[in-house]
């Protein structure tokens, strides 16, 4: 998992370079698109499209009917009877399509989440960067018997407080804020183990990590925008907060995921005709 | 820079916040178990289609249903306001079905022979007789009769082809289809400022229309003469005269490679495929003109053949959506054809095909191109998503008024098991859709006309008579029971409706007329050019169509359509040359006179023209004016020629008709009366096609308008006997 997000990782900074400097609402629209093309075909080619034609058909002949009978209160609950019970055959003849695009789609939402979902950190905007240890294993300790956790930090970035130290929740925070734009890597130290984290600050749609975190699949499925914790280090998950972004869909500021939803709906039932495809 | 930690802060535990792609990857997981909310959950368009139609749909149709019964009290307090009480109704659904051209003599036999036990059944639950036809005995005519209960004086319907006055070109008798004249001009675009007027010519009120004024409901599903279609409460599906995509009656196409030999005689239009041993073609199938553009180009979309000839099979592909692979003589199911006639704009028809040889040469044929029924180009039902909602209900399904292709079986481009097909599935269409509505009719009435029965006697006819000049002609015999498996399929309807009756419910099975052979054509128009009635112009013999060779100046009768004859009279025709009136009247009297009787000298006397008849003394109505001012009364076996309906006046008066059309009943109406079923005993001895009209109105309560020239067929009061009350109770 970890060599294949690795790869994603390379795919996706180089197939989204040429959008980094744009407002991130014109390659969200691109990849809505594309994406929604690209699943049309996928549906077109995974799906009963007679079945889900024939069905479709008598839905809305059953809608045609509550109007055409309108004074014929019993034909009206007959028809009204027929589309729920052929809602849920429409919806399982999704299903096939649907299987076939979950695992693309995660992967590739999870990819373009940490491209578009979060801004940069802003130079002087303080940011906390928090270490969970793991639970159950010894902490680091040094001669003197303190926990032995530190945090280095390149030129452009500032330490400005911590660490704080909370027992209950085995975490360490440090507040920071970047001095001037830049991509960096940040070192903690636990013991004789380090572990590095990115911090991104920059206007542009860089991928950023928000979270590196363990090496357990669902985590590495979710969280792709860093290699993985290695299994020997003390540190569970690192977080970095950067704050969330925005997408500017005309004047509406949404979550890019939610104008994902729209634009990629849009185009595809725009296309549905052009492309021969029954949704 | 290094810090350490030191101390520890009694901070409180907190969770901590998950980036939200964990929740968005989460609810996409959900998604798949299919019931997270769709923006929460989108793992890309294709649940998002699902879900979001689905939804839009249910939403929908939940407003709808909310609107529909919360509208409901005030939609009946505002019916009883604007319509009154409802009448005392006798029956709580009337169902008519007819059988376009059922024949009492055939039926006769049939039921003899046992083999129509369901007419039968009905007939011993009510009645059987044989049911009186118009002037002339032809569908428009008689069916016109049928929905307003009046004589053809009344509904202006006297053939299916009327002739212009100032041109004495033919023309629909029904329906008048208008001109676009006012467009907006944008570059090289016209868009249209209005739709062209569509006039059904059909006057007088059907009696759908006034059960309706009571708000009875009714629904009329193919009647002949309903387009443009009537409104009324109900609905009802266009029937006869409704064009195909290229505005006529049924044009059939054929792609051949053969050379061509002339133009079909009706209906057809040959495409030239070229080189002749191709193994693929690209062509374009044509479509309507393009009100779009300045000079109205026909609509064309891009069609490609390819022919394999060692599988002998063809892979035919129009436009971007249909592909259909076909072995010889395979018809193919419906196709969508699509013409874009403007950005945006589309066109949309059906059409089934046919490969009909692989060789030497390669011919294609391609029926009349259907208007739509989910995107009809012209509104062909009533409400206008009538058709719509039947062709979502029981899938596509033909359009064109005279459905069933007989022009290229006749011209022999396809074969008698292609007609009978495409025949019958329009029949099966015709049943899904019929019993669809009966299924959802609670009160009012139900009439459907069944056309096979007309088109199958029409085609195969010569099988019943080893003498007809036709049965050499077109020696095929695989085929030769269909008139008969016909008449049974017609029982199995009727054996289904019988099993769907409820008490309250009365049944009517009828024809509109009877059938006989067509063995020999009469040439009206020879006959008065022999007779010096008719003149040609100076060097023509006669066999131009549509009366192109006639010198008006010297003529005084004329024959066109099927049905009989006019008199070019003066002040009415514009080159009238017969004084109305007396000199008129006259003439009618001395041609009837000579034409009564007439024999077929070349078949030893036989009689071919029983009976003329002088529409002026058959009807009296305001539209007498526009009949034909003589009517032709034929004996059995004989029919207006082909060439005398199409205007031409050469050749013999009588001549052997030797086209698959061997059947006809444009003859005597007496001698080719209907059928009339009813599950209720009549309190009439003889039954005419016209009174179905008044007896619909009087079984829901009404009272039949003064102008209807028909009776009723039950005296007042309480029908005798319910059957269906006994089937229920034996239930």
């Amino acid at each position: 998992m970890a060599t294949l997000n690795s790869l994603l990782r390379q795919l996706f900074d180089l197939l989204l370079s040429p959008f980094a400097g744009l407002p991130s609402v014109v390659p969200v629209t691109a990849i809505s698109v594309v994406v929604g093309v690209a699943m049309l075909w996928v549906y077109k080619k995974t799906s009963n499209q007679q079945k889900i034609e024939d069905v479709k058909q008598q839905i809305f002949a059953s809608v045609f009917e509550i109007r055409l009978f309108n004074d014929n209160l019993p034909a009206i609950f007959r028809a009204q009877g027929d589309i729920f019970r052929r809602i849920p055959r429409y919806l399982s003849l999704s299903f096939v399509p649907l299987a076939w695009m979950l695992l693309p789609m995660v992967l590739l939402i999870a990819q373009l989440q940490f491209h578009y979902g979060y801004q940069g950190l802003q130079p002087g905007q303080p940011v906390l960067l928090k270490a969970t240890l793991k639970p159950g294993a010894s902490l680091p300790q040094d001669a003197a018997g303190a926990l032995d956790v530190a945090l280095s930090a390149p030129e452009g970035l500032k330490v400005e407080a911590g660490p704080v130290w909370v027992p209950a929740l085995r975490e360490v925070s440090w507040r920071l804020a970047a001095e001037r734009p830049g991509s960096y890597q940040l070192t903690l130290k636990a013991g004789s183990e380090s572990l590095t984290k990115t911090a991104v600050s920059s206007e542009k749609n860089l991928r950023r990590s928000p979270i590196r975190v363990g090496g357990a699949l669902l985590d590495q499925l979710l969280y792709p925008a860093e290699d993985p914790i290695p299994t020997t280090s003390p540190f569970a998950e690192v977080k970095l907060d950067y704050p969330e972004a925005e997408v500017n869909l005309l004047g509406w500021h949404t979550h890019w995921l939610i104008a994902f939803f729209v634009l990629s709906l849009v185009a595809a039932f725009a296309l549905k005709g052009w492309m021969g495809v029954e949704l | 820079m290094a810090h350490t930690a030191s101390v520890a802060l009694p901070l409180k535990p907190r969770r901590a916040s998950a980036p939200k792609l964990h929740a968005a990857a989460l609810a996409a997981l959900a998604l798949a178990l299919g019931w997270a909310l769709p923006a929460q959950a989108y793992v890309g368009p294709g649940a998002g289609f699902a879900l979001a139609s689905s939804f839009a749909v249910v939403f929908v149709t939940i407003v709808l249903a909310i609107f529909a019964i919360l509208a409901y009290p005030f939609r009946v307090a505002w019916r009883r306001l604007r319509r009154g009480k409802p009448p005392q109704a006798r029956v709580k659904r009337l169902i008519v079905v007819g059988f376009d051209g059922q024949d009492t003599r055939l039926t006769d036999r049939f039921l003899a022979e046992g083999k129509l036990p369901n007419f039968k059944k009905l007939a011993e639950l009510g009645c059987y007789r044989p049911l009186a036809s118009t002037y002339p005995s032809l569908s428009p005519v008689a069916w016109s009769s049928f929905s307003t209960g009046t004589h053809p004086a009344k509904h202006n319907i006297f053939d299916f082809l009327d002739r212009d006055r100032r041109t004495y070109l033919p023309m629909l008798s029904s329906t008048r289809i208008g001109e676009v004249r006012r467009f907006f001009r944008l570059g090289k675009w016209r868009i249209p400022r209005d739709k062209p007027e569509l006039t059904l010519l059909r006057r007088s009120t059907p009696f759908w229309t006034l059960l309706g004024q009571k708000g009875i409901w009714s629904t009329v599903l193919r009647v002949p003469i309903t387009f443009p279609p009537d409104r009324f409460y109900g609905a009802e599906l266009s029937a006869m005269c409704v064009p195909d995509l290229l505005g006529t009656q049924g044009t059939f196409l054929l792609f051949t490679t053969r050379p061509a030999s002339g133009k079909f005689k009706e209906g057809g239009i040959r495409v030239a495929l070229e080189p002749p041993g191709a193994e693929r073609f690209e062509t374009r199938l044509e479509g309507p003109e393009n009100l779009f553009l300045e000079d109205r180009p026909p609509l064309s979309t891009a069609m490609s053949l390819t022919v394999d000839r060692a599988a002998k099979k063809a892979t035919i592909a129009i436009g971007s959506e249909e592909t259909v692979t076909l072995a010889v003589g395979e018809l193919s199911g419906w196709l969508s054809v699509l013409f874009k006639a403007a950005p945006g704009v589309t066109v949309r028809g059906i059409t089934r095909v046919q490969v009909t040889e692989i060789g030497e040469h390669f011919s294609l044929y391609v029926a009349p191109i259907n208007l739509d029924p989910e995107g009809p180009a012209m509104p062909i039902s009533h409400p206008s998503y009538y058709a719509t909602y039947l062709a979502k209900k029981i899938g596509p399904f033909a359009t064109l008024g005279l459905a069933e292709d007989t022009w290229s079986l006749n011209e022999k481009v396809v074969d008698d098991g292609t007609f009978l097909k495409q025949t019958l599935d329009i029949d099966d269409e015709r049943q899904r859709m019929f019993f669809a509505s009966l299924d959802q009719l609670k009160k009012g009435s139900l009439v459907c006309v069944f056309d096979a029965t007309d088109r199958i006697q029409h085609m195969f006819w010569r099988y019943l008579e080893k003498d007809h000049p036709a049965h050499s002609a077109n020696p095929q015999t695989e085929h030769a029971n269909a008139i008969e498996e016909l008449y049974r399929r017609n029982d199995e309807v009727v054996g289904k409706v019988l099993a769907k009756m409820r008490r309250g419910d009365l049944l009517m099975v009828i024809s509109d007329h009877g059938f006989t052979s067509f063995r020999r054509g009469v040439n009206l128009n020879a006959w008065l050019l022999a007779n010096g009635y008719l003149a040609l112009k100076e060097g023509c013999d006669g066999s131009g169509e549509w009366l192109a060779d006639i010198d008006w100046s010297r003529t005084r009768a004329y024959g066109v359509g099927l049905a009989g004859m006019f008199l070019n009279v003066r002040g009415r025709e514009a080159q009238g040359i017969v004084e109305p009136g007396r000199e008129a009247a006259a003439l009618k009297a001395e041609i009837l006179a000579k034409m009564s009787g007439l024999k077929d000298t070349e078949k030893g006397g036989e009689v071919g023209i029983r009976e003329v008849f002088d529409t002026a003394k058959l009807y009296s109505g305001p539209y007498l004016e526009n009949a034909p001012d003589l009517i032709v009364g034929y004996n059995h076996g004989y029919r207006v020629s082909w060439d005398s309906a199409t205007g031409m006046a050469s050749g013999a008066v009588f001549e052997d008709n030797l086209k698959a059309w061997s059947g006809d009943h444009c003859v005597d109406p007496r001698i080719v009366p209907g059928v009339f079923f009813c599950s209720h005993k009549i309190d009439v001895d003889q039954p005419a096609l016209m009174d179905v009209a008044p007896t619909a109105l009087t079984l829901f309560g009404l009272e039949p308008p003064a102008h209807m020239d028909a009776r009723p067929l039950f005296k007042a009061g309480p029908l005798a006997a319910d059957p269906f009350a006994r089937k229920a109770k034996a239930a």
